[in-house]
């Protein structure tokens, strides 16, 4: 029950004994100095300060590039099966083995075992029409120009993952040998059949 | 309760209509809210239980649950209490009267529509901000009219010393409109790209449920909890600390440690977190010293279940849901905890144990005074303290102890199921206490329309004497 | 000492501040990004969804998933493997190396100094960069979820709650259509201890014509409708599942790197056919 003397503005005007001035404890400054000090040396650790790119667990941009990994063979093979699974599954199947009516196998074909590897970067660049045997089995489909978009050294992954998967076995292909092969044949027609196949020297 | 307390008339007479018409709603949405929730919970008990009823999908019970509380009760319920705080700390009547009644109305019209739009599929996909457009344009209009009528009444106040629990509720009425228009406008109107919008939601949701209702929750407890103890605030300046303090840390929380955005959001939320102990550690002490120190008037005050016991529960729950979010900064804890049932957990207490619970007290207090008459169930008041009370403690209990379980589970199910299904209890006792609430309410507004029909028919009925007084 | 202008000035403040930081610079910080390399490649990522998936988010978001999924993956940490790719020409003092070396879970330091001693000795080595913690321990994903995951997303939805298991990679995981579909319609069918309830109502039930509908479900026994009714999935549904299918998480990125698994191995059986 309250009595009618203590009116709503009779909190404010209690004041603690200490007298005048703002009386909040000096403690509690001192508390809030020490967790602003913990607080900023958490952030100043941990924030990355403000990078863009930098995300726990990694805590500087200096720490996230030394955790980049290294292009070395495994990642050149990684980077040719992403490629291949958005590019080329399509037809020739995601374990290279074709499809009746899209595309010619590519595990265990002759022309990408083979010793040289000018044929194998050029079709891509190029496309393929007309009648093809692989593996003894004679397919007329056309190929269109399907790596002519892609980089060399995407071109290169790729044709590598493909010699060095499902069986194949055949020489890693540099991004060099694509750039060399990309200029050489540059504004040639779609290669034609077995016999334009053929006609590439190795 | 303090009926003896000398009010101006006026106050009561120019704010009456303005209250019954958000209250009214309110008590409605909080029924319906919970009834939804409860619904929602049955989802544990058995999965299929819906499958055939899109409108009925679980994603959707839960948001309609969601905002209903929040939205329909929350919002509308404490601009009607800040409303009569300000006409009561001014010392005047309400200014501009007739304008809340409206925006009441165009309020709930508001819920309404945002509430059907959830349920048939139309929401913005945004948490704590399902509400179509076209319901968000309603709810800030009435939000603004409400404001204007509100600030009025403070420019026009008689005495002109600002109290603290002015600080808290002035914060309040400025910052919604801030964060409920970004949020709109970066979020839905012209919505910015990728996972910003993310970022903005976490903004909006923390300052809304985290920071409005802290500022609400607390200004009313500053102003409700010296009266009902019978003795002035404990340090107002320490109390000021308090406040300031609050509102430069706090708006700095609430992004998800393991959220996918760079290091530095949740680090910096981090920080904040540390730093919310020194105005939580103030605002406790302000509390505990105004509520256990020795009354002005020689009698312990009691609560007996009355509003008292509601603020002085509701401030306890404010203090434990802090306790429950300063945790989720940590890097560790809250990476994985932080996508559990632990931070439903949170927000219950936080909307249920806390603000509900506070705004509810008020309503009990101020009503008698402004309507003039008294409850018509007292006894209510009492039951749904304990309803409440025990529905919050429970379902806040077995969603945290279920999330925990859970997370530390590989996420499996399994290990949280039980809890859940004990959390409907909870949720069904709230709903037992958010009825009664209603039924006070309703009750009250009909007795009021009675009597007010009865002194219009006694106008009314004697045709002789009106006729004699015309000519 | 307090006036109403000092408050708001003071509250002002305190909400700028805020808003400065988590909602302008965000802004400009993610709300410009645009796509980026995937890691030791040409390739973009993310690419824009289809058309169907595009739909699905709408239908994800129609339906609340986001209430019990979320599609966020967290990683612990990060650890690096020293692969031994080549023993060069002296073979037995790079194995005895390798006896006394421990190889994997190391830190950066530590690989870089073995794979040093390794090549030191004539061998080859590569340095792997595996991401460690939960979700990855799991099985839900190869590494944390970034920024650029949701470049194309509108509403983003992260979610907040894990009732269900995390999704952003679950079109990597569970990458069939029909599974999908056959798990909206009768989850406990696809999974057996699932909790989700099921989304019967994306479904058709209707008799079956002169030839059964080619896109009926194929329903275990139990769960099937009754005889001489088939089961088929609306428009809601199908896009629904290309949405999941579509979330794919799963290629490194300069700043959640990480070393891919090598190409697939050979399946020497199918190539020789």
């Amino acid at each position: 029950m309250m009595s009618d003397d203590l009116k709503e503005h009779s909190p404010a005007t209690e004041k603690p004994s200490s007298g005048d001035g703002f009386a909040v404890p000096v403690w509690i400054f001192c508390v809030a100095l020490l967790l602003l000090f913990l607080g900023g040396v958490y952030f100043d650790e941990y924030s990355g300060w403000f990078n863009a790119q930098v995300y726990a667990p990694y805590t500087d941009a200096n720490e996230l590039e030394s955790y980049q990994p290294v292009s070395g063979a495994a990642a050149i093979l990684a980077q040719g099966k992403h490629t291949y699974d958005t590019i080329c599954t399509a037809c020739h199947g995601p374990d290279g083995s074709g499809k009746p009516g899209q595309a010619p196998p590519l595990a265990g074909s002759e022309w990408v075992n083979a010793a040289g590897h000018q044929r194998l970067v050029e079709i891509p660049q190029l496309g393929l029409n007309g009648q093809v045997t692989v593996e003894g089995q004679s397919w007329n489909l056309s190929m269109a120009a399907m790596g002519a978009g892609l980089s060399d050294s995407d071109l290169a992954a790729v044709l590598t993952y493909v010699r060095s998967s499902w069986g194949n076995k055949g020489d890693a292909i540099s991004s060099d040998d694509v750039k060399t092969i990309r200029g050489s044949i540059a504004g040639h027609p779609a290669i034609a059949g077995d016999a334009g196949l053929k006609a590439i020297k190795e | 309760m303090n009926r003896n307390e000398k009010i101006d008339p006026a106050i009561g007479d120019t704010c009456r209509v303005p209250l019954l018409a958000l209250f009214g709603g309110a008590a409605l949405w909080l029924v319906v809210g919970l009834a939804i929730e409860l619904a929602a919970s049955l989802t544990f008990h058995n999965p299929s239980m819906f499958a055939d009823h899109s409108w009925l999908a679980y994603g959707r019970l839960q948001a309609a649950a969601n905002d209903a509380v929040l939205y329909g009760f929350c919002i509308p319920a404490a601009l009607g209490v800040i409303l009569w705080v300000f006409a009561r700390l001014s010392e005047s009547e309400l200014v501009l009267p007739l304008v809340p009644v409206l925006a009441a109305n165009i309020w709930h019209l508001g819920v309404l529509v945002g509430l059907v739009a959830i349920f048939i599929g139309d929401t913005t996909g945004f948490q704590w901000l399902e509400f179509p457009r076209g319901a968000s344009v309603l709810l800030f209009s009435a939000y603004m009219l409400i404001a204007i009528s509100a600030m009025a009444t403070f420019g026009a106040r008689r005495e002109r010393k600002l109290q603290p629990a002015h600080w808290f509720l002035l914060a309040a009425l400025v910052w919604f409109p801030w964060i409920y228009t970004t949020a709109n406008i970066f979020l839905v109107a012209w919505p910015v790209r990728g996972v910003a919008q993310a970022v903005i939601d976490w903004w909006f949701t923390n300052n809304l449920i985290f920071v409005w209702f802290a500022l609400v929750g607390l200004g009313l407890a500053f102003y409700f909890l010296p009266k009902f103890a019978g003795r002035p605030l404990h340090n107002p300046d320490l109390a000021l600390f308090g406040f300031v303090t609050f509102i430069l840390f706090s708006t700095w929380c609430g992004i998800p440690q393991g959220a996918p955005v760079p290091a530095w959001l949740p680090a910096a939320s981090t920080f904040a977190s540390v730093l919310m102990l020194i105005p939580i550690f103030s605002l406790l002490t302000v509390f505990a010293r105004t509520v256990t120190g020795p009354s002005l008037t020689g009698t312990k005050p009691q609560c007996k279940g009355g509003p008292f016991c509601y603020i002085k529960f509701g401030t306890t729950a404010f203090i434990l849901a802090t306790l429950m979010l300063l945790p989720l900064g940590c890097p560790h804890f809250g990476s994985w905890a932080g996508i559990t049932w632990y931070v439903q957990a949170q927000s219950s207490l936080q909307i249920l144990g806390f603000f509900t619970i506070v705004i509810c007290g008020a309503i009990y207090e101020l009503m008698p005074s402004v309507m003039g008459m008294e409850w018509p169930f007292p006894k209510f008041v009492r039951f749904q303290h304990w309803a409440f009370m025990a529905g919050a403690v429970l379902l806040v209990l077995m969603l945290a102890i279920g999330g925990l379980a859970q997370g530390m589970n590989d996420y499996n199910f399994q290990s949280a199921l039980p809890f859940l299904r004990f959390s409907t209890l909870g949720l069904f006792l709230l709903l037992l206490g958010s009825l009664m609430f209603a039924a006070n309410i309703f009750v009250m507004t009909i007795k009021w329309n009675l009597a007010l029909a009865k002194g219009f028919i006694a106008i009314v009925r004697p045709p002789v004497k009106l006729q004699e007084v015309k000519s | 000492m307090t006036s109403s202008c000092r408050i708001f000035l003071v509250s002002f403040i305190a909400l700028g501040l805020s808003w400065g930081g988590f909602v302008l610079a965000p802004m400009e910080q993610l709300g410009t990004q645009k796509q980026t390399d995937v890691l030791n490649s040409s390739q973009t990522y993310p690419l824009q969804r289809t058309g169907d998936a595009t739909l699905g988010l709408q239908v994800y978001r129609r339906y609340g998933c986001a209430a019990c999924h979320t599609t966020q993956l967290q990683q612990g940490g990060v650890s690096c493997d020293v692969v031994v790719t080549g023993m060069g020409k002296n073979p037995t003092a790079v194995s005895n190396l390798l006896s006394s070396l421990s190889l994997k879970n190391l830190d950066k330091d530590d690989a870089q100094s073995a794979s040093d001693q390794i090549t030191g000795a004539g061998g080859k080595t590569e340095i792997h960069i595996i991401p460690t913690g939960g979700d990855v321990a799991r099985g839900w994903g190869a590494r944390r979820s970034v920024s650029e995951d949701f470049l194309w997303d509108y509403p983003v939805q992260l979610g907040s709650l894990r009732m269900g298991p995390d999704l952003a990679n679950v079109g990597g995981r569970l990458g069939s259509f029909s599974w999908q579909l056959l798990h909206l319609y009768a989850p406990q069918a696809a999974a057996k201890d699932s909790a989700m309830p099921p989304f019967r109502f994306m479904f058709l039930v209707q008799k079956i014509g002169a030839t059964p509908s080619p896109d009926a479900l194929q329903l275990p026994a139990g769960f099937g409708p009754p005889s001489g009714f088939e089961v088929v999935p609306s428009n809601a549904a199908r896009n629904l599942a290309a949405y999941l299918l579509s979330l794919h998480a799963d290629v490194p990125l300069h700043d959640a790197p990480f070393t891919m698994a090598a190409a697939a191995p050979a399946p020497t059986a199918q190539a020789k056919k």
